[in-house]
């Protein structure tokens, strides 16, 4: 509740400075789906060649793609701390964070919070929506409701990965590199990850889950496959509740072992 | 009762050894070698509620990270510490309730909104109630005259301004005890008397127990009842500022303004006998070096009874010099054993 | 003057090496990146032997070595840029008697120097050992590729620039930066060969300079561009290289002037 309140009031400073600079707001939304698009190229051309990926069809892989732009989405708006480590640690705005009485990783999260990428979950939905009028799809107002589950699910596994990954610079003392590199790995979650061998799965599925936040909930909606992923869907929210428990318990960690900046 | 309660504190960091040249850049890269560093080595000091202190030594003394430690910023590698009755690190949510901070070379303001907002948010971050925030605003407002800075973003703010605000920021809830890191740094010289008045009118309204580092010794000199030198990681004063003075000061200097031209050799020889030094400024004025052991009187009754004075003026070593004379003086062994024979 | 700039190669090449949490990540995301795109392409594939004039072999070494040459020419400038006009440290550099920009230039530099010989080197013998990569037999090609890699590594710095120099028009180029990120990587032909574009989309790249960063290069690597036409390639990256001269020089005189008028 608490921190209901305090988000509220983070937003609203955040809506104060954007009205300062209203032109980058829609320059950083245009710039946001166009990249969701230039994506979506990738799919729409490699379909071109083949019918089907590992037994899904164009419209399956684009439906999935849709919903993962929803909790990506979603992620971006309330993780998108990706300066984390040149702002915070070694600029040493950490120090100001701790001497605050609320927990610094959601100090910190709402401090960069970035509404306009909620956008992104709005397109991925009318994606998805697409595909599924297409595809002809059978729909029942639960699906809503379990969308919903699915949806959170998938965001916390992403909010825990980062937040465990930003988590590394408090143990580093020089810049780690590992969150921008990361952005190429999110990509492969969105396919079909039968296609992969046993290890890369492993990892996609268990390591670093990002298949939760793509392919695996999305099936759930689809048509069943041979390997039916769709039976670890469910799983989604309780991978999310696990990642980011363990994303927290890092941080919180590694919190301890701040050094602070400079002397 | 105490309000900061300090004892053996320590903090080591663990500095990566840097190989020299391409080749030992190559070795860190695959096994790299630490060292450790004591920063802080276990010190001990008590502070009462209501006092003013002052946290002096020069940089990488171990200043900023006693206090980062102090602030719950920092977890402390071993010793003891309890601010405010709390233990800073362990239960640092509720802790940093009762404490104010402010860092001078860095800014806790938001950059782009009005100063008011800044606050507003501070208001719900640390739950204070509307009532009270208003209250404490609007004196606090006045007493820093913020008037019309309020709804200005930081970013058009002189920097004397923003530190007003800063100090503001940080007393919205009323805090106990205010952490000051470098408060003045950087602000001229009028500003730098408003907040010194402002502290210490708020210390003796409210009580309020002050730490602040600073290199700007008038600060000091201005506010604190009680100096803690840090030295290597170490204390190497902790008293009183008058006792400071007499302890390491080593005398007095006397200038003396002659009615007619006057000779050093003169003058020597009416001071022959005792452990003076004398040093003319030009034909007509003299300074005269007379170290504590030496009676001053003696000194001047000997000078006035055989020299015609137009003027005399009598100068106490400064702060600043005293300091100065025990940082360059590889201070630490000489000052320990000060202490030890004190 | 010359050394001054050959001391910043040095010292990012240096300062690499510090970064091992960096180092260490890298190596695991490359190897990722390389496997994942691997098995996608095999999907792809499925049973067709060749697909838009690759065949599967050919397809692998493809996406070994581009994905290889990425890790020499991609770098951080933009970001680097950005920040340091954002924090305003950009007027400090600016009364220093060098050119800010060559600066960044030779930065980058030691990066993917960095990156060539403890990432690119090891990296190639570990794929070539766990996917069946063909590597080019003729040295011409392996010297003809050297240079070609320069001028990718050139050509994407100078649209890293670029992007990075927008942060003095607006206030938060982020957005900005990562389109630019995903373009390149889909543009120049690392997540995909251009012949698979469709048509147009083909006509369009084109007269684009992305294709000249990694599908020109790498194709004449895996052979599909004959050693005869090698040189049109490096033609084509040259007058590439050249012509972004122009739009940088433009950009940065107009960010300049505004610096001094509006002090950052």
């Amino acid at each position: 509740m608490r921190y209901a309140v305090l988000f509220w009031e983070y937003i609203k400073n955040y809506a104060k400075t954007r009205l300062t600079y209203r032109a980058d707001f829609w320059i950083e939304v245009a710039s946001d789906l166009l990249f969701q698009f230039v994506n979506l190229i990738f799919i729409l051309v490699v379909f071109q060649h083949t019918p089907s990926l590992g037994g899904w069809s164009e419209l399956e892989v684009v439906f999935v793609y849709g919903f993962f732009m929803i909790p990506y989405g979603l992620f971006s708006t309330f993780f998108g701390i990706w300066n984390f480590s040149e702002r915070y640690i070694v600029k040493g705005e950490m120090d100001r964070v701790l001497t605050r009485p609320a927990h610094s990783l959601f100090q910190v999260l709402f401090e960069n919070i970035d509404p306009p990428s909620m956008v992104g979950s709005i397109v991925g939905a009318g994606i998805m929506a697409y595909c599924w009028t297409q595809m002809g799809l059978p729909f029942h107002l639960t699906d809503l409701l379990l969308m919903l589950v699915l949806v959170v699910g998938a965001t916390l596994i992403y909010g825990g990965l980062y937040t465990a990954l930003n988590a590394v610079s408090f143990y580093s003392d020089a810049p780690t590199g590992i969150v921008p590199l990361m952005y190429n790995i999110q990509n492969y979650g969105r396919y079909p990850v039968n296609i992969y061998n046993k290890l890369i799965r492993f990892v996609l599925t268990w390591l670093l889950p990002f298949a939760f936040v793509g392919v695996i909930p999305a099936s759930y909606f689809l048509e069943k496959k041979s390997d039916d992923l769709s039976q670890l869907a469910l799983l989604t929210p309780v991978m999310g509740l696990i990642v980011f428990g363990l994303g927290l318990a890092f941080w919180n960690h590694g919190v301890k072992k701040y050094r602070g900046a400079g002397s | 009762m105490l309000a900061i309660d300090v004892k053996d504190l320590r903090k080591d960091f663990r500095v990566q050894k840097n190989r020299e040249g391409l080749s030992g850049a190559l070795k860190d890269l695959f096994k790299r070698e630490y060292r450790e560093v004591r920063a802080v080595k276990d010190i001990s000091f008590q502070i009462p509620q209501g006092e003013i202190c002052g946290y002096i030594g020069e940089n990488g003394a171990g200043k900023s990270t006693t206090i980062k430690m102090l602030t719950g910023i920092l977890v402390p590698t071993a010793g003891s510490l309890k601010v405010n009755g709390y233990v800073p690190y362990k239960d640092r949510e509720k802790f940093v309730n009762g404490i104010g901070v402010v860092f001078g070379q860095r800014s806790q303001l938001w950059w782009d909104i009005g100063v008011i907002e800044s606050f507003q948010l501070l208001r719900k971050v640390y739950r204070v109630s509307e009532q009270d925030f208003k209250k404490r605003l609007d004196n606090l407002v006045e007493r820093l005259q913020l008037g019309d800075l309020l709804n200005r973003p930081v970013r058009k703010l002189s920097l004397g301004q923003r530190m007003r605000c800063e100090l503001v920021a940080s007393l919205l809830h009323n805090p106990s005890i205010l952490f000051l890191d470098e408060p003045t740094i950087g602000l001229d010289i009028v500003v730098k008397t408003e907040i010194r008045d402002f502290l210490m009118q708020m210390n003796k309204e409210e009580g309020t127990t002050i730490l602040l580092t600073t290199h700007d010794l008038q600060d000091i000199e201005a506010l604190c009842s009680r100096v803690i030198m840090l030295d290597d990681g170490q204390i190497i004063y902790d008293g009183g500022l008058d006792e400071l003075k007499t302890r390491w000061s080593k005398g007095r200097e006397i200038q003396f303004q002659f009615a007619a031209q006057m000779k050093l050799a003169r003058l020597q020889e009416l001071t022959q006998g005792l452990a003076v030094d004398w040093s003319m400024e030009n034909e007509v004025t003299a300074k005269l070096f007379v170290p504590h052991e030496v009676s001053v009187s003696e000194a001047m009754a000997r000078v006035v009874s055989g020299a015609d004075i137009r003027d005399i003026k009598i100068f106490e070593t400064n702060t600043d010099e005293i300091v100065r004379g025990i940082y360059q003086s590889g201070s630490a062994d000489i000052a320990k054993k000060e202490v030890a024979s004190s | 003057m010359m050394s001054a700039y050959l001391d910043f190669i040095r010292i990012r090449f240096l300062m690499m090496l510090a970064y091992r949490v960096n180092y260490y990540s890298g190596i695991i995301i490359y190897a990722i990146n390389i496997g994942a795109y691997y098995f996608l392409w095999q999907a792809i594939y499925g049973e067709q032997e060749s697909l838009a004039g690759f065949t599967v072999p050919q397809m692998t070494t493809y996406i070994a070595v581009s994905w290889m040459a990425r890790a020499f020419y991609f770098n951080n400038l933009d970001r680097e840029i950005a920040n340091e006009i954002r924090d305003g440290s950009v007027a400090v550099q600016l009364i220093r008697p060098y050119n800010y920009l060559f600066v960044k230039m030779m930065q980058g530099f030691g990066e993917g120097l960095f990156r060539l010989l403890l990432f690119m080197v090891p990296g190639l013998l570990i794929v070539c050992l766990i996917f069946p990569v063909q590597l080019p037999a003729d040295p011409v090609v392996w010297l003809l590729y050297l240079v070609m890699l320069l001028f990718s590594f050139l050509i994407n710095s100078q649209i890293n620039i670029l992007t990075g120099l927008f942060a003095f028009f607006v206030e938060n180029n982020e957005g900005m930066m990562r389109m630019k990120r995903v373009m390149v990587d889909l543009f120049s032909g690392v997540v995909v060969p251009i012949a698979f574009f469709p048509g147009w989309l083909k006509s369009t790249m084109e007269w684009l300079p992305f294709q000249a960063i990694t599908y020109l290069p790498s194709s004449v690597f895996t052979g599909r561009t004959p050693l005869g036409e090698a040189g049109g390639v490096l033609g084509l990256q040259v007058f590439w290289f050249l012509l972004l001269l122009l739009p940088i020089w433009l950009t940065w005189r107009a960010a300049r002037k505004r610096l001094f008028v509006q002090g950052g």
